[in-house]
């Protein structure tokens, strides 16, 4: 008894969730402002949206004094796993006459990186991030190798 | 009011008045060749682009936009590359076979639209066993697929084969038995005799609930038998790479997809013939005004109006479901379906019997 | 020659056609599809002498049913697609012989009976009568054999359940 219950009831149940899944797709069907695409080439630049968590590629925040926080720990380049990211520092003598390494350039593969983000997970001073930029393509290789530091920047100093 | 059987019997007199007897019959078969490829070929263009259409709004996506206004030259665009790409045959193929199948499966599709009546008069070749001719022919194309499948000499390919002929031969028992129940309620095979026994009203309001029960699972087996989402299981893109027609390119691969949209197209015809009239408009015994109003509307209106709608359901399927398992799929059909359509059989034929039917 | 007879002769070899190269044919699917077009001529020559139900029937049952279960049970067996060995000459000369005989047998019985012309109206090929004769007991009635046909289909459904539920405790 219980079994032919189970078989009808089944039955019932199948269709009723076959008419939940139809009426969801059939509500998608007649309201078509809730499509999702967007027509990229066309809205370049206007109602274009782009998730802020996208990862694009690796940018170094400069301020206004062109400075940036980056201390040339090279964790980064430790942490990359395809090896996309080339730290080269220098060391440098302070006026007060200490020892000091600092940044020269920050070299950035960027048709090496698989935009995994393990740099910024490793960066200790929040010196580079994600940005969303993401129109990369280029006719040259060239344009793959980027310096991140901007030319003549320098360490920001600690707020204290 | 002209009609479309005035032009047909038109066309018929002028061939007759101006050739000889025999010159003339060939003509009219000629014709009647060149209006049912023409037929075939666009419900396929007009249907790819609708399905595409509707895909993309099911699925909050635009679909086709960019070929001509809303996409609409995209179905077109689409036929003639495949017409123009390369035939590739594998190595190994068996090739006679292979060169065959998409033929095969293509002529079948046209033989099977020979017995439908799309308006008043208009019928190639009005049968007294139509429904069963219907269902026989498109038995066979089952064939052209295990052709397919075999002769590519490829194992996604094999199994694409051995799934949609497990599940054809399997559906098409339920979706016999439920085209019986409408047989045995009308009393005749022939097409026009259960178009024009359904004057007073469709089947499907007339039958009571064994019709409408038929009906859905009519609808349910139609979808499997033209291999359809939710069992497209014989082309399984994301398993089998495409299944059967892994193998095939250019215009045999576009055989291929006309022939799954006319299987869809026929089966389509075939479930508005038994169960929605047909061409006959939606009459109401007793409202003698609103039944002149509605025969107004052309019968062919009126069929091609059904047919997109049983299209629209299918379509609604496809991109609604999940594709099913292939144990599942068989235990739907054995467990469930064959069962209620033997039983529902029953019953249409106990009604029938007493005259509760009206 | 009228129209209706090249149409036969058409079909008419090639069904012959086929079934020749059904049994000559070294590779087991060409076989079976070549079986499948013989099936289909012989339905064509039931559709030219106007008989559609058994046209139908004939690619329901044959085609649709027998030949697909051929080429599943094809695809399901080992290494069938390649091509088989050559008879030997000693079985080609046997088979030869008995299939010979056989044609020799049914040419002679045809050529012997004669084949008078009637004037009785045709049989009523609706399918209402057809039905009717099927459940006839009378005269030209079908009860018996339908209903035997139908024993035997039930014993095989039953046999296919014995076979399908075996007890797993072996």
């Amino acid at each position: 008894m219980r079994s032919i219950y189970k078989y009808f009831y089944d039955i019932f149940h199948g269709f009723y969730s076959l008419w939940t899944g139809m009426m969801t797709t059939g509500y998608y069907l007649v309201h078509p402002k809730k499509i999702l695409t967007q027509e990229y080439p066309d809205n370049r630049g206007t109602t274009l949206y782009i998730a802020e968590r996208f990862h694009g590629e690796v940018v170094m925040p400069h301020d206004e004094n062109n400075e940036h926080r980056c201390t040339a720990c090279s964790l980064c380049q430790m942490s990359c796993p395809n090896g996309s990211i080339e730290v080269k520092s220098e060391m440098i003598e302070t006026p007060e006459g200490k020892k000091k390494k600092v940044l020269k350039q920050w070299i950035y593969h960027i048709d090496l990186c698989t935009f995994c983000g393990s740099c910024i997970d490793a960066c200790p001073s929040d010196a580079i991030r994600m940005s969303n930029e993401f129109e990369h393509a280029s006719y040259t290789k060239d344009a793959f190798l980027k310096v991140l530091n901007k030319p003549g920047s320098k360490l920001k100093s600690k707020e204290k | 009011m002209i009609s479309l059987s005035d032009i047909t019997q038109w066309i018929h007199k002028m061939l007759f008045q101006y050739l000889n007897g025999t010159v003339a019959y060939g003509a009219e078969l000629v014709l009647a060749g060149v209006a049912v490829i023409a037929l075939v070929v666009a419900m396929a263009i007009i249907m790819v682009y609708a399905e595409r259409k509707f895909a993309g709004f099911f699925q909050m996506r635009w679909g086709p936009n960019r070929v001509g206004k809303w996409g609409t030259l995209q179905a077109i665009a689409d036929t003639v590359k495949l017409m123009l790409k390369e035939c590739i045959t594998p190595n190994n193929a068996d090739k006679p076979m292979f060169k065959l199948a998409p033929i095969i499966i293509t002529v079948v599709g046209f033989l099977a639209l020979a017995p439908f009546a799309f308006a008043k008069g208009i019928v190639l070749w009005d049968m007294n066993i139509g429904v069963f001719y219907v269902t026989a022919i498109s038995s066979l194309s089952v064939i052209g697929i295990l052709m397919g499948g075999w002769a590519s000499n490829n194992k996604y390919s094999l199994l694409g084969a051995l799934r949609s002929g497990a599940q054809i031969v399997s559906y098409e028992l339920s979706a016999g038995l439920s085209i019986a129940a409408i047989i045995v309620m009308s009393g005749s095979m022939s097409l026009n005799d259960i178009i024009l026994a359904q004057t007073d009203g469709w089947w499907i309001l007339r039958g009571h609930i064994p019709a409408i029960i038929a009906f859905v699972i009519s609808i349910i087996a139609s979808t499997a038998e033209a291999n359809r989402s939710p069992f497209d299981l014989a082309e399984g893109e994301q398993e089998l790479t495409g299944g059967y027609h892994t193998e095939y390119s250019g215009i045999q691969f576009a055989l291929f997809f006309l022939a799954e949209y006319t299987t869809m197209f026929i089966l389509a015809m075939l479930n508005i013939t038994l169960f929605l009239g047909g061409w006959m408009p939606f009459h109401i015994p007793g409202l003698t005004v609103f039944n002149h109003i509605m025969d107004f509307i052309p019968g062919i209106v009126w069929f091609f109006g059904k047919t997109f709608f049983i299209l629209f359901l299918m379509i609604w399927f496809r991109w609604t479901f999940p594709r099913m398992r292939i144990d599942k799929l068989l235990k739907l059909e054995w467990k469930y379906l064959l069962p209620i359509s033997i039983v529902n059989l029953l019953f249409a034929a106990f009604i029938t019997l007493m005259g509760w039917h009206f | 020659m009228s129209a209706q007879a090249i149409a036969f002769y058409i079909l008419g070899a090639l069904a012959i056609v086929c079934s020749a190269l059904t049994i000559f044919s070294r590779m087991i699917f060409r076989s079976a599809i070549y079986l499948l077009f013989s099936l289909i001529s012989i339905a064509g020559i039931y559709f030219l002498m106007e008989m559609d139900f058994i046209a139908a029937l004939q690619i329901m049952v044959y085609v649709g049913g027998i030949v697909v279960l051929i080429i599943f049970s094809i695809f399901l067996t080992h290494r069938s697609g390649d091509k088989l060995p050559c008879a030997l000459t000693k079985r080609s000369l046997i088979g030869g012989i008995i299939a010979l005989s056989g044609l020799a047998l049914s040419g002679w019985i045809i050529l012997r009976n004669t084949f008078t012309a009637t004037n009785k109206p045709a049989v009523d090929l609706s399918i209402r009568n057809i039905g009717r004769q099927m459940l006839d007991y009378q005269q030209h009635g079908y009860v018996y054999p339908f209903e035997i046909i139908s024993f035997l289909i039930l014993a095989a459904l039953i046999g296919c359940i014995v076979i399908a539920v075996k007890d797993k405790k072996e």
